[in-house]
């Protein structure tokens, strides 16, 4: 055995609920009685959930948040190992179809308090101002009810918060620098960045990207051991469990874990009532509240509107445009995977550590509207081994052998837009989860300019992976992410929820996650998503006796309050792109 | 350990040396890393995952859902899927248990296709769906055939193109089915530390992490990498690439980790 550099490593011993080495929940968890009537209930403690969640519990909100997965102690739930991940995923039973029929769980649907932000790459680009107007400008898709001048302060608030680490110039969108610095480069980005290099295209490196380059209050920084997706250890990637839940929990939010919410309950008078679910010991419950807010993401946040059709809400809640669980979107997320003479080891670093996004807006020369970005990608054995019996054809011996040269391939993932479709969609299956509800069906397919997009973006993508030095070159086709099924508009009949995430048909029901974005644009939502939570807790707070009392709030912007954030995230600083 | 019937390797199936045309004995680690050990480390992991990771290495889940039968056929099966032959007998890594424990507790990856029926449905099916390819090739049951002819019943399903059990393949569209076995059988093998020592990759890394970042640099507990040359077994099928058969749509079913 070699000698290692540190000595064997033993767990701190405490009973302290752990998040990361050294972060620790000490404050008891606020406990509502049973019967007692609440603020608002959250349903999913995620992404948005876990933001909504420490913004509405510090401006004095009584909130309870109910998550379908464990309230992890990452110290003990988690392990730096591939196979021993799965419990971070959604695992439970969708039906998927179409065309071209996505995959779930893994790739894009997480479970537990910090839901998908617990195994995403961490990849935290702006949407571009393009993509807030994109029927205005491409004629393609649907302009959002909100523009990018709105969501800008939210994005730059959250940068910090996140925080997220950049380099001080990012050219592309609307230019603008990170505060925090960029991380070193891996084997992979040294790749894209020689590739890029060799053609002309412009690439930055280090970030944007949701992993702490510099030790953040009581989170490590980042010690490079690649297994972002599969949940951080360290704490140095965010997760709204390492950087949200802390403190809204200091602040008097409760969450309940492993409850799984049934029905969003509607009284006598129209509004929406409060929650049943079934709790960890498979009892079902109500909680009443005086609003509910749905953040389950794209698959479940539709299911729960279907699931919880009543009389005078025959088609699911919030449904009377029938547009719940439309317009369901992906992005073309091929992975390029080039073999390289000498070794490259992608297990090392983020895999989210350098990208470009010069193809991100339309090009007139192109047969099809919209673009891509090009990122770095590092998968760990196992999925690399499945991308190869796709790619290559690899089995038997001949996947011994590709295996074998792991440590050569470089992975690169195109993001190409996939525009809304209305038919690309959630509804409900004929079949029962494990607690009588029917399951999702999402039915996906390519339309033609989806199909030509996607194409285009993967030649390019091998062509960056050739001039990168690479001597073979393969591709698996493939989806990443998912977009709407609850979208916001204006128009009641084309939307099922205003700008704010309020829901056209009952005032005192919002939905606030991925589902309500319109369109996509070729950026990673996860940033946009937590922004947008930002927004409407911001909306929530400013418009409180409205809204508790049922009634829509003002339609005004709120004012960005820099005294919600959790303690010490706000500071100067944020370099400014002079051209 | 293991208390399941095992295929054994033959020296028919053994890996050659390309320059002297000899085999290439079974060996304790194959692959271009000789001295490296991931669990060699194990005392600089964490406890959750030298928990998992060893639970892994030391304890076999038993067998419960698949009948005799079906485990003898399967064991037939990954001896091909992922084959180990150059492998000695201490290092081989069972495959089907974790298989069969997938199913058995019915863990999924959180979606079906709707073309499929159940994993665990489709297995049985499928399996029935190789046994009539061998009916029809080799008029005898695939467990009984050499490991050419086996390879070359495969490879039927690798080109989605099975000259028997029409009905079973409307049951179960053969593009997927054969996505379903290889990757649980990569899923089960690829976990195991034997075969991290086998690509060079690092195994767990935390609290430790890493700090030779570019260059694919090995870190002082890793080696360098040391190449020879080998070739499969001269009659071996799949040691040739070949993009899959069936309809291109069905492409994209490979279950698929996050990646962005």
């Amino acid at each position: 055995m070699k000698r290692p550099l540190l000595g064997p490593f033993t767990a701190p011993r405490t009973s302290a609920h752990l998040l990361g080495p050294i972060q620790k929940i000490t404050t008891p968890m606020r406990r509502y009685g049973a019967g007692e009537e609440v603020d608002i209930c959250i349903v999913g403690v995620g992404s948005a959930g876990g933001i909504l969640l420490q913004r509405l519990a510090r401006a004095g909100f009584r909130v309870v948040g109910f998550e379908a997965g464990p309230f992890w102690d990452t110290e003990r739930d988690w392990v730096s190992d591939e196979a021993g991940s799965h419990r971070l995923y959604w695992n439970d039973l969708r039906i998927t179809g179409g065309d071209n029929p996505i995959a779930l769980g893994a790739n894009n649907s997480g479970r537990g308090v910090g839901g998908g932000s617990v195994h995403w790459a961490g990849f935290t680009p702006r949407f571009h101002p393009s993509d807030f107007r994109e029927y205005t400008e491409d004629g393609v898709g649907v302009d959002w009810p909100i523009d990018y001048q709105v969501i800008k302060p939210y994005y730059e608030l959250l940068e910090r918060e996140i925080p997220v680490a950049g380099p001080a110039y990012f050219p592309w969108g609307h230019p603008h620098g990170y505060s925090y610095g960029p991380h070193p480069l891996g084997g992979v980005a040294d790749k894209l960045v020689r590739g890029c290099t060799e053609l002309g295209i412009e690439v930055v490196a280090g970030g944007p990207v949701a992993i702490a380059s510099g030790a953040y209050g009581d989170r490590q920084h980042c010690i490079y051991r690649g297994f972002c997706i599969q949940g951080c250890k360290v704490g140095a990637k965010q997760s709204t469990l390492v950087s949200h839940v802390p403190d809204a929990i200091d602040r008097g939010a409760e969450i309940r874990d492993c409850c799984m919410v049934t029905r969003i309950d509607v009284g006598k008078n129209g509004l929406a009532s409060g929650v049943t679910y079934i709790d960890a010991d498979g009892h079902e419950r109500e909680q009443r509240s005086k609003v509910v807010i749905v953040a389950g993401y794209a698959i479940e946040t539709p299911r729960l509107l279907l699931n919880s059709a009543c009389q005078g809400h025959e088609q699911g809640l919030a449904n009377s445009s029938g547009t719940v669980g439309r317009y369901l979107m992906v992005q073309g997320g091929n992975v390029i995977l080039g073999r390289f003479d000498q070794p490259v080891r992608m297990y090392k670093a983020p895999p989210a550590n350098a990208l470009t996004e010069a193809f991100y807006e339309t090009n007139p020369a192109h047969d099809f509207a919209r673009g891509f970005a090009i990122q770095t990608v590092g998968p760990l054995p196992i999925a690399f081994a499945k991308q190869m019996m796709v790619a290559k054809g690899a089995w038997g011996w001949g996947m011994r052998r590709v295996m074998m040269d792991y440590n050569h391939w470089a992975a690169f993932g195109l993001l190409a837009e996939i525009l809304p479709w209305e038919d690309n969609r959630v509804e409900l299956a004929e079949e029962v989860d494990q607690f009588g509800s029917p399951v999702a069906k999402i039915t996906f397919s390519l339309k033609e300019n989806d199909q030509k997009l996607i194409e285009f973006a993967k030649q390019k993508t091998m062509e960056v992976m050739w001039a990168a030095g690479a001597k073979e070159v393969v591709q698996e086709p493939r989806y990443a992410h998912l977009i709407g099924g609850a979208r916001m508009g204006h128009d009641p009949n084309s939307s099922v929820v205003d700008k704010f995430g309020r829901t056209h048909d009952i005032p005192n029901l919002f939905c606030c996650d991925g589902s309500i974005l319109p369109t996509q644009g070729s950026a990673n939502p996860g940033l946009t998503i937590q922004a947008l939570a930002v927004r409407t807790a911001e909306h929530i707070i400013m418009n409180r006796d409205a809204v508790l009392a049922g009634r829509p709030g003002s339609m005004e912007e709120p004012a960005v309050r820099k005294d919600l954030s959790p303690p010490g995230t706000f500071t100067r600083g944020i370099p400014q792109f002079v051209k | 350990m293991t208390t399941y019937p095992s295929a054994r390797p033959n020296s028919d199936n053994l890996p050659v040396d390309p320059s002297t045309g000899e085999t290439r004995p079974p060996q304790a680690q194959p692959g271009y890393y000789p001295g490296f050990s991931t669990l060699s480390q194990e005392p600089f992991w964490d406890e959750a995952t030298r928990a998992v990771v060893l639970r892994r290495v030391h304890e076999q889940p038993p067998i419960r859902f698949f009948t005799p039968d079906e485990v003898a056929l399967m064991e037939a099966l990954t001896a091909r899927l992922l084959p180990q032959d150059d492998r000695d007998d201490e290092h081989r890594i069972p495959l089907v248990p974790t298989i069969d424990d997938r199913l058995f507790t019915g863990r999924i990856d959180g979606y079906r296709f709707e073309d499929m029926p159940p994993d665990g449905d489709a297995y049985r099916i499928g399996l029935r769906g190789i046994d009539a390819v061998a009916e029809h090739l080799y008029r005898r049951r695939f467990m009984d055939l050499g490991a050419t002819e086996q390879d070359e019943v495969l490879w039927t399903l690798h080109r989605g193109e099975p000259p028997a059990g029409e009905d079973i393949w409307r049951q179960v569209p053969v593009s997927r089915f054969w996505l379903l076995i290889n990757q649980d059988a990569l899923e089960s093998y690829y976990a195991h530390p034997y075969a991290w020592d086998e690509v060079g990759f690092g195994g767990p890394a935390y609290p430790r992490g890493y700090f030779r970042l570019e260059g694919g640099q090995p870190e002082p507990w890793e080696v360098r990498e040391q190449r020879y040359n080998w070739a499969a077994p001269p009659d071996a099928r799949s040691d040739r690439y070949e993009h899959l058969g069936g309809p291109s749509t069905h492409h994209v079913s490979a279950g698929q980790e996050g990646s962005h």
